[in-house]
């Protein structure tokens, strides 16, 4: 067929799609928010720890989906356990996706008003960006998925040229001493390094979009090993460049490593400005992904069509976002955030994918 | 239970929230409304009022073989006509007589037409006449049709064929096709090259078909021909290379050709606007060009061309943003220099259409991101400025818009120093008048000189359209409302298809394969496959 009537997507767009769902806020926050946990300069090591645990837990979800070809958790949570339990369990996602797409606008706008437009009301950042989103969106998946795919690689050339440049304030003393006070700290930072994968429970629709399902093992891995390895590589830098008293106290670390130093000869002296913009389309992407779950979801638990499900939301997300008080608010609505990723993931994922092999099993038995 | 009334948003919060949801809805209501008020135009009917032009053998008048009886009905419907003439004489074999009808002008070839009346006075026999089109006896002309009803022949005559009326024969000969002036073939006025064929389309469909062919040997060069038109019908052919294409292409372009509904094509432009997929989006979606090389190369990378009679205009299927960019100089170059103009156009598009938009933000809202010194030396030229930046740009980016307006409406003679009247001594006067800053004026001149090196002059338009869009945007929220443009726009072209191929392709969805023909011109020797995203019935380009 020469026009493509299917919605589905390449697998390269699918990691793309989880890349970007993932990447987000904890770029600018992760490092202080790990090291406040941990006093230590082992946020790296927390944060290898966190990647490795979160890998069997995406693979888990990806084995639970191919069970079900073609269709979302949506739909077939319904074919597991029932229809009322089901749809208690997927309006639990969705308020999840629908607070953490709050959640990312308020810390964009947080950062806008901070850094680029002092003094400007905080609907004026938010009502746009809603809108640009609400646009994106109404395009279905494939336009999300090709939106990413412009943006990402922009982003990482960014992303890693900023690091790259950073390396002058890198100091491998600051990283020092590894395990200092042996284990402990880590199980501290665990937590919160594990926090910053909150959002990969997309893995549980984006299956069901895919052209290849076969491939999505694959493809969901390689799409959660991006950020990782980002994650990784920004704990490393940042600290190695600031120390850790500095990172502590600092709210936005990373942006603070680029604000410290200045490249002479370069058109833009300091990499803030490209910064700041690959993280507000990032951050864009974010937003995108969960506000497309969230109407996604209700559209399929309530076969409503998904256009008037999207403008009812705008309102939703808007409120989601305006609805903390300070800045302890949102980092408070943040941690929260986190606990719930661990908890939808032991309280849905788990269960269902219990449940289905019993019941599987049961099916065998009884032939 | 206080605390979670204490986070419960106030009014004005909640007021806010109805305005974000009224917003969308009635942009979407909008844009549908608007959509299908421009539809219902396109496409009215679903009957096809294009119909694929054919021998016709519509009903009407046919010949009574009364020769004074037809001679009078062809009289009484065109005699109304000063520039038909009725050439009246007798054939001295026969005895009979005959008449010559042509419209003046539309046949050029004097010796010719003395060699017909010689012909016809003194050498036509009855046998040669009565079986005209015969091999053996028939008369001698290159193109020779019967005409067997009265309308069609009247047609025929006024549209340039010599149109022949004998005493006795039931039939009407047309004989000559129509050779009216045409200028001659000049170099593309809208694509020029510095190496490449320099031969541009005419306005006369069947040299530029002559064109195509010429291009070279191929038995696989087709060439199919359409009447379009309800009132006034001109020639439409798609040309595509059968053993390319593919086929559920060729079929869609066919269906949205035989859809058109239009009284008259004036130019290609009209079916460009009445086949394209989305008649809002200011990209377009069709590509046109004059110059030849350039559509036989995009047919053998399995794409469709169509060419209108009348317009030196030919246009080509599907098309792709990358294509907007892509001059057929960076073929043939070698690949190095080509990949680098071709990079530096890409940089250039995007200078043109973000430029001013980063200059409003930079300088109005945040000139803490740019180097300070560079920012103190903006900021004190800009001293005596007594507009907003905003106001500033507008005011040069106006002036570059009216002054390039103007530029294509004045004779040969007056543009250059137009050019100088214009850019040099207003710019400058501008400046020393403290209207705006000096620094603006190299920004609006690099933008302007940005969007000149678009290869696609349409492509030039929407970018210069999109510009002052994305002025507005900075003007109301800086960084964030340029960044936030730009991503609109990555939504839009995102959504956007052009015959079913989505208009970033090859970027997105990403082929690999074709990413050597994007910003890079990889070498010929690599280029042994025909683009991914066309879905060709063979795609190697190599034996």
């Amino acid at each position: 067929m020469f026009t493509r009537t299917d919605d589905k997507i390449t697998t390269s767009q699918a990691v793309v799609f989880l890349t970007n769902t993932v990447l987000g806020a904890g770029i600018l926050t992760m490092p202080r928010s790990i090291t406040k946990a941990m006093q230590t300069p082992d946020a790296w090591i927390a944060i290898l720890l966190g990647g490795l645990l979160i890998m069997p837990v995406i693979l888990i979800m990806v084995k639970l989906c191919q069970q079900f070809p073609g269709q979302t958790i949506f739909q077939f949570s319904g074919r597991i356990i029932g229809h009322i339990p089901a749809k208690l369990v997927c309006l639990l996602l969705i308020f999840y996706f629908l607070v953490i797409g709050g959640f990312e606008i308020r810390v964009l706008a947080e950062v806008t008003l901070f850094f680029l437009l002092e003094s400007t009301p905080m609907w004026a950042i938010v009502l746009p960006f809603i809108w640009a989103g609400t646009y994106l969106v109404s395009g279905g998946i494939n336009a999300i998925a090709r939106v990413y795919q412009v943006v990402f690689p922009i982003t990482i050339f960014v992303l890693l040229l900023s690091y790259g440049v950073s390396l002058r304030l890198f100091d491998i003393n600051h990283l020092r001493p590894v395990l200092g006070e042996g284990f402990l700290p880590i199980f501290a930072g665990l937590k919160s390094s594990i926090l910053i994968y909150a959002g990969c429970e997309v893995v549980l629709t984006i299956v069901a979009f895919m052209q290849h399902p076969g491939q999505a093992v694959k493809a969901m891995l390689g799409g959660i090993a991006i950020p990782f390895g980002l994650y990784l590589l920004t704990a490393i830098v940042v600290i190695g460049g600031l120390s850790i008293d500095t990172v502590i106290t600092s709210t936005w670390p990373t942006l603070d490593l680029i604000r410290s130093f200045e490249v002479t000869g370069f058109f833009v002296e300091r990499l803030e400005f490209p910064l700041m913009v690959i993280w507000l389309m990032q951050m864009f992407c974010n937003f995108c992904s969960f506000f497309y779950q969230a109407s996604l979801g209700i559209s399929q638990l309530f076969k409503l069509s998904i256009q008037p499900v999207i403008f009812a939301l705008v309102p939703v997300i808007f409120l989601s976002a305006m609805a903390a008080k300070s800045i302890q608010d949102i980092f408070a609505v943040g941690d929260a955030i986190g606990m719930m990723s661990i908890g939808l993931f032991l309280l849905v994922t788990v269960p269902l994918l219990l449940i289905w092999l019993l019941r599987k099993k049961g099916d065998q038995i009884h032939g | 239970m206080s605390t979670m009334i204490e986070y419960i948003p106030d009014w004005s919060t909640w007021g806010m929230a109805g305005i974000a949801l009224l917003v969308p809805i009635l942009g979407h209501l909008l844009y549908q409304k608007v959509y299908h008020f421009i539809g219902t135009g396109t496409h009215l009917h679903d009957a096809a009022p294009t119909t694929p032009s054919e021998p016709s053998s519509e009903a009407g008048n046919t010949f009574s073989g009364n020769y004074d009886k037809d001679l009078c009905y062809i009289q009484d419907k065109l005699g109304a006509n000063s520039d038909v003439c009725f050439r009246e004489f007798t054939l001295h074999q026969l005895g009979v007589r005959g008449t010559l009808l042509y419209v003046d002008g539309m046949q050029n070839d004097r010796l010719l037409q003395l060699k017909i009346m010689t012909f016809l006075m003194y050498e036509a026999t009855a046998e040669k006449l009565a079986s005209p089109s015969t091999d053996e006896a028939g008369l001698p002309f290159l193109q020779l049709q019967e005409a067997s009803n009265l309308d069609g022949f009247n047609h025929a005559i006024l549209f340039g064929h010599f149109g022949l009326l004998i005493e006795g024969m039931p039939i009407g000969l047309l004989i000559e096709q129509p050779d009216a002036r045409n200028r001659p073939i000049l170099e593309p006025l809208s694509e020029a090259l510095l190496r490449g064929p320099r031969v541009g389309f005419t306005e006369i469909l069947s040299e530029n078909t002559s064109m195509l062919r010429r291009q070279g040997m191929s038995d696989q060069l087709e060439i199919t021909s359409y009447r379009v038109g309800t009132r006034m019908q001109r020639d439409l052919v798609l040309a595509y290379m059968k053993d390319l294409v593919n086929p559920d292409l060729l079929k869609e372009v066919q269906t949205r050709i035989e859809r058109m509904d239009m009284d008259f094509f004036a130019e290609s432009g009209y079916v460009e606007q009445l086949i394209e997929d989305n008649y809002l989006s200011p990209f377009q979606q069709v590509q046109n060009t004059e110059r030849p090389d350039r559509v036989i190369n995009a047919l053998m990378e399995g794409r469709v061309a169509i060419l209108l009679d009348g317009t030196p205009f030919a246009l080509i299927v599907p098309a792709t943003f990358s294509m907007l960019l892509q001059s057929p100089e960076d073929y043939y170059e070698r690949w190095l220099p080509s990949s680098l103009l071709r990079i530096m156009r890409f940089g250039a598009a995007f200078l043109a259409l973000m430029a001013p938009a980063l200059y409003i933000s930079f300088i109005s809202f945040h000139p803490g991101l740019i180097p300070t010194e560079l920012a103190i030396s903006i900021i004190e030229t800009r001293q005596g400025v007594p507009f907003p930046s905003l106001i500033e740009v507008l005011i040069l980016e106006v002036a570059i818009e009216i002054l390039r307006e103007a530029g294509i409406r004045l004779p040969k003679p007056i543009g250059p120093a137009m050019g100088i009247v214009g850019g040099l001594i207003i710019g400058d006067a501008a400046v020393q008048a403290g209207i705006v800053s000096p620094f603006l004026v190299i920004v609006v001149a690099v933008t302007a000189i940005s969007s000149f090196s678009i290869p696609t002059y349409s492509a030039g338009i929407t970018l210069r359209m999109l510009r002052f869009i994305g002025m507005v945007f900075a003007a109301v929220l800086g960084i964030f409302g340029t960044i936030l443009f730009f991503l609109l726009l990555c939504s839009h072209l995102s959504k956007l298809k052009s015959f079913g191929v989505p208009y970033l392709t090859p970027i997105t969805p990403f082929r690999m394969r074709d990413w050597k023909d994007l910003f890079f011109r990889a070498p010929l020797s690599l280029m042994k496959r025909r683009p991914a995203m066309m879905k060709t019935q063979q795609n190697k380009r190599k034996s």
